[in-house]
């Protein structure tokens, strides 16, 4: 792969996070690692809530009926807004995680090539444009914005098909995959 | 690149290419002019993408489907994404899909779908897309191996999957369908960061084809790399005069929404777009050739306007 690793990547956030000035020997320790850890705890957490809330509603096979596959999305997504009732912007996206990730999304940018950038830029228009907000449904009026498969693997793992990381404009969204539910939003992450 | 069995993709026939020579072409004959060899045992599918608009055109490029469906009995469709535009309530799955493609679903085929930036993912718990709960997986039609991919958001698990499917995909052929494109002329151009990190997957494994979506025009895209590119997202929307000439594009039609009927039979691949009105607006066959690594892709060179150099295959 061309691209960082994410340790090689953390090297880089752990420079810009202790400043310019210091040298970088004098901590080795990752710096991602803390706040990560605690990022993958709150992430448990809310994959413990949600699961047991679709347990309620038995396991979502393939069906032939679109109108199922709708009612239980829309039944999902209001059992866990109803148990979530109090989230707010931060509770999985803690200030610390939240600088790191910006951190790492600018220096990843950074290194895209001109054709990257312009065709980035081409695509505007397929890209979904309002502000989103923690317990609001995607609106299904707009595009899911294709993730940049060159960042995925920099950023904690999330439990497939559960949890996903979108990007809506400067935005970095955590979207409940079937609920199709905002869990939490990151502003200005994206340059 | 490809290694030991080295497999050549050796475009022998084809289309004319360029928009405007497309446009001279696209008027209605008034049967099907199917140029397939219906060859016996052959694996035969149709080729949908961006279809799912409910609008006027997809039900006119629904209509040409059927009508070829009679001449050429594909048993499987495969859909590159953008299934359902819009709003996705049960009305707009029947509007939008099952009504448009009735008579092709009554008549037993399968649609195997990809999803697409407009898609939402719980289409996979769709039956009649035959994702089977997935949003990326591989099934097997004969002698070729299809893997569906997820190009919108292609993780590491996806990755490590495709890494995985592919390398026990022994000596099929082996066709990747997904909705944005690694290679296009269309004006947004191609996804060039996906292409960073899929091509080299693709590469590893020889994969043979790609079919694409996204862009709403059709084009058969100079063989990179030994790998064979076609953009086929014009079932419904068409941006008109969108492809570009040049060494990348070997055919292309952007003047009339368009799909593809692709026959399989042996090491031959058999490819035909059609337009909406049911011209034949590209044809051609891909032979795969079992050689060391040197071998590579040749194709005829740019003959604008002209006919296909080799014989075109026979008819029924």
């Amino acid at each position: 792969m061309s691209y960082l690793s994410r340790s090689g990547l953390a090297v880089l956030v752990a420079v810009a996070a202790l400043g310019c000035g210091k040298e970088p020997y004098e901590e080795r320790t990752d710096p991602t690692a803390a706040p990560f850890a605690e990022f993958g705890k709150r992430v448990d957490a809310y994959v413990t809530l949600r699961d047991s809330l679709a347990q309620k509603m038995g396991p979502l096979d393939e069906t032939k009926s679109q109108s199922e596959i709708a009612a239980r999305a829309t039944t999902l997504g209001t059992l866990i807004i109803s148990a979530r009732d109090s989230a707010k912007q931060g509770d999985l996206f803690t200030p610390e995680f939240s600088s790191i990730v910006t951190t790492l999304i600018k220096t990843e940018y950074s290194r895209r090539t001109d054709s990257v950038v312009e065709q980035r830029e081409d695509a505007q228009e397929e890209l979904p444009n309002f502000v989103p907000a923690v317990n609001m449904i995607y609106p299904t009026t707009y595009p899911l914005a294709t993730f940049p498969p060159t960042l995925l693997p920099l950023l904690p793992q999330l439990p497939p098909d559960k949890l996903e990381y979108r990007i809506v404009t400067r935005y970095l969204i955590l979207r409940d995959v079937e609920a199709n539910l905002i869990i939490d939003v990151m502003p200005n992450a994206v340059p | 690149m490809k290694t030991l069995s080295t497999i050549a993709l050796a475009v022998i026939a084809a289309g004319m290419p360029g928009p405007a020579a497309a446009q001279s072409r696209s008027q209605a004959p008034a049967q099907p002019a199917l140029v397939l060899p219906l060859k016996n045992n052959s694996v035969r599918f149709l080729v949908i993408g961006d279809g799912g608009t409910g609008d006027k055109s997809q039900y006119e490029v629904g209509a040409q489907m059927i009508r070829y469906h009679q001449r050429f009995p594909f048993t499987f469709a495969i859909l590159l994404g953008d299934n359902i535009y819009g709003s996705e309530r049960p009305q707009d799955f029947t509007k939008k899909f099952e009504r448009p493609y009735k008579a092709l679903l009554d008549a037993g085929v399968e649609f195997h779908a990809a999803l697409g930036n407009h898609d939402d993912p719980n289409q996979k718990f769709y039956k009649p897309f035959n994702l089977g709960g997935q949003r990326y997986r591989t099934f097997k039609k004969g002698n070729a191996r299809f893997f569906v991919l997820d190009s919108n958001y292609l993780d590491p698990e996806q990755i490590a999957w495709l890494e995985k499917e592919l390398a026990a995909s022994g000596s099929d052929w082996k066709i990747a369908y997904f909705h944005h494109p690694l290679y296009t002329t269309a004006r947004r151009g191609p996804e060039v960061e996906l292409r960073t990190v899929l091509e080299p997957i693709l590469l590893k494994h020889g994969v043979d084809v790609v079919f694409q979506g996204h862009e709403h025009i059709y084009e058969r895209l100079s063989p990179q790399k030994g790998i064979q590119y076609f953009t086929a997202g014009g079932s419904a929307k068409l941006r008109s005069g969108d492809t570009k000439t040049g060494e990348l594009i070997k055919a292309s039609f952007d003047t009339d929404r368009s799909f593809m009927l692709v026959e399989i039979a042996g090491d031959e691949m058999f490819f035909q777009a059609v337009s909406r009105t049911g011209a034949t607006v590209d044809q051609g066959t891909i032979r795969r050739e079992m050689g060391d690594s040197a071998a590579k892709v040749s194709a005829p060179p740019k003959r604008p306007g002209r006919r296909p150099a080799a014989p075109a295959p026979k008819k029924p």
